[in-house]
């Protein structure tokens, strides 16, 4: 809760970033809204034509299940920015804040270079997919729905390196933290 | 293994889980000559898997439920139908939970959305502090075994057992854990015996009609999954879709402004849970290519020769895991490494299934990291040490009903069709 307060007050020193923020939490909201309400309403159609009409679209049950995949990958990256992936982390639990600070910054600098790494390598499949030309539900080509892999890995990384550097800040300047 | 050595490092400092695994898979693919790209095609596999559109309609219809009054005439329902017995508001506590908690997979929002309206209810009756405290701290997790929980879910997924056996399976090992908190309950007041009022037809009647939007939702859920008329996923997206009809517009006890937000909220739980899913099927099946489950095995038929020390050992396994990991985390990460050992001692897939689960949600209580004990000390706001002292009875008898289900099969093999 508190990191993301510091990560709030940094992105405030300049209206872009903020303005950025807002946007960005909005996309996300949006996005999210839309998928879950389309998989509920295809996987909802889908029982219906099955029981009704005897009858079911064999691109649904691939729709459905790229639904989820996006769903994942948006939500982690709304995940990322509320700070809310599963962590094991013992350290907020039962070390002092002050002394958590250093090990802090290593982590999240570890999960954004963990994170553009997994960007940069999706990013070569999805060129590869392009490459190929393959297509998923009956027609469609693939590299549209999988560049999503990559976009949500960079946006990862740079949240998790934004968080990194107010932990830095914290670090450098803790009266302005203390406040 | 000084690679291996940082990563825990890194993952006890509070890295990401996600970030930890996909780590230790690029490792180990760059090792053997992989081609990174390879993490990609693993991750995409998300949108492979069979039933997997459960997680998210299920998590969000519960997000819905508790975010209702749905709590609060649960309670209600549950108080007429069985608050005439002595001890009655503890066994209220106990069965509502469980309902709840299976409905609501198991996140964390039963103590939330239950445990504000019980703790308090059970001071009022003069049940003593630290029984209420531990008690609301350990019905948090208790429905766990009950259909349609997500960790039964994602464990039938992830290990591709059928879930609908897996759910039949769970059924009398959840009831077991019910009935022996229930019996711990009543034995610790006997000597406040107050029932919480004599039963009346009328009660039942009226709490019956203020539920009637949601009494036919169980019905539908368990009725439709355990005939075999729904698919889960089927079933998640009926859940879901009524649920948002009848909270959203007709009850209207949530607001259409409210709903993004919350539809956002409970998406975070699952972003959470799949792309730690997603990286683990690259580092399993970098693993199970490396051959990490025949080493382990060959490693502890050195020490272990019969089943029912292999089960104690993985018993202990469990409790430290637990404590360690949360619940999802640690299937998608430890289940395809033990299937193929206990298989090996001739451990049924879905006894191990449910044995797995039943330890694990003893890791929502067992210190260090327990999500529960920091739900409650935060929710209750009392001190972390006082609920974990609090809890320790109840994680006794949890301890002692996991044990009887390990070592009785046939209470959760009993259930299933063949």
């Amino acid at each position: 809760m508190r990191r993301s307060l510091t990560a709030n007050r940094l992105s405030s020193t300049s209206g872009i970033a903020a303005r950025l923020e807002k946007w960005g939490t909005a996309l996300e909201s949006t996005a999210l809204v839309l998928l879950l309400g389309a998989l509920m309403l295809l996987a909802v159609g889908q029982i219906v034509l099955r029981i009704f009409f005897s009858y079911g679209f064999i691109w649904a049950d691939e729709l459905v299940k790229l639904f989820v995949l996006w769903i994942a990958l948006i939500a982690s990256i709304a995940a990322s920015r509320s700070n809310r992936h599963l962590r094991i982390d013992l350290l907020s639990h039962f070390v002092a804040d002050k002394y958590a600070r250093f090990p802090r910054i290593i982590v999240e600098a570890f999960a954004a270079i963990v994170c553009a790494l997994l960007a940069w390598h999706s990013w070569r499949f999805v060129q590869l997919t392009i490459e190929f030309e393959d297509s998923i539900l009956v027609d469609f080509p693939a590299w549209i729905a999988y560049s999503l892999l990559p976009l949500s890995f960079v946006l990862m990384s740079y949240r998790f390196a934004l968080s990194c550097g107010s932990e830095v800040v914290r670090a450098v300047r803790p009266d302005e933290a203390a406040e | 293994m000084i690679f291996s050595i940082a990563l825990i490092i890194l993952a006890i400092f509070g890295a990401p889980l996600f970030t930890i695994i996909a780590a230790s898979a690029m490792f180990g693919y760059q090792n053997e000559g992989i081609d990174l790209m390879a993490m990609a095609i693993e991750v995409l596999g998300i949108a492979s898997m069979p039933m997997l559109s459960a997680i998210p309609l299920f998590t969000f219809a519960g997000y819905l439920l508790s975010e209702s009054n749905a709590p609060h005439r649960l309670v209600r329902l549950t108080s007429a139908m069985l608050g005439w017995m002595p001890g009655g508001l503890a066994l209220v506590a106990l069965a509502a939970c469980a309902f709840f908690t299976a409905f609501t997979g198991a996140s964390g929002v039963t103590i939330i959305a239950l445990g504000a309206i019980l703790y308090p209810a059970l001071k009022q009756d003069g049940y003593p502090d630290n029984f209420n405290l531990g008690l609301v701290t350990t019905s948090g997790s208790l429905g766990l075994l009950f259909a349609p929980s997500l960790p039964l879910i994602l464990y039938g997924v992830v290990a591709e057992i059928s879930i609908d056996d897996l759910f039949r399976a769970g059924v009398l090992p959840g009831i077991l854990m019910l009935v022996l908190l229930s019996g711990y309950s009543l034995w610790i007041n006997r000597h406040n015996r107050k029932p919480l009022g004599s039963f009346s037809w009328g009660e039942v009647g009226s709490a019956l009609w203020e539920a009637k939007w949601e009494l036919p939702l169980p019905v539908v859920v368990l009725g439709g999954i355990y005939s075999g008329y729904f698919a889960v996923s089927e079933a998640a997206a009926v859940t879901a879709l009524y649920v948002f009809i009848v909270e959203v517009l007709i009850l209207r006890e949530i607001k259409i402004k409210e709903l993004p937000g919350l539809m956002r909220e409970s998406m975070l739980l699952v972003g959470g849970i799949l792309i730690i899913l997603g990286v683990s099927l690259a580092s399993t099946n970098y693993m199970i290519d490396a051959g990490v489950p025949q080493q382990i095995l060959a490693y502890i038929t050195e020490y272990v020769s019969s089943q029912a020390s292999f089960l104690f050992l993985l018993f202990i396994f469990l409790l430290i895991l637990g404590a360690i990991l949360d619940i999802f985390s640690a299937i998608v990460l430890v289940v395809p490494l033990i299937l193929p050992i206990a298989a090996q001692y001739g451990v049924n897939d879905f006894h191990l299934g449910i044995v797995f689960l039943a330890a694990m949600q003893l890791g929502y209580l067992t210190p260090p990291v327990g999500l529960n004990l920091f739900i409650a000390s935060y929710r209750f706001n009392r001190p972390i040490m006082n609920v974990y002292s609090a809890t320790f009875p109840f994680l006794i008898i949890l301890m002692i009903s996991v044990l009887l289900i390990m070592y009785w099969p046939g209470l959760s093999l009993w259930l299933l069709s063949d």
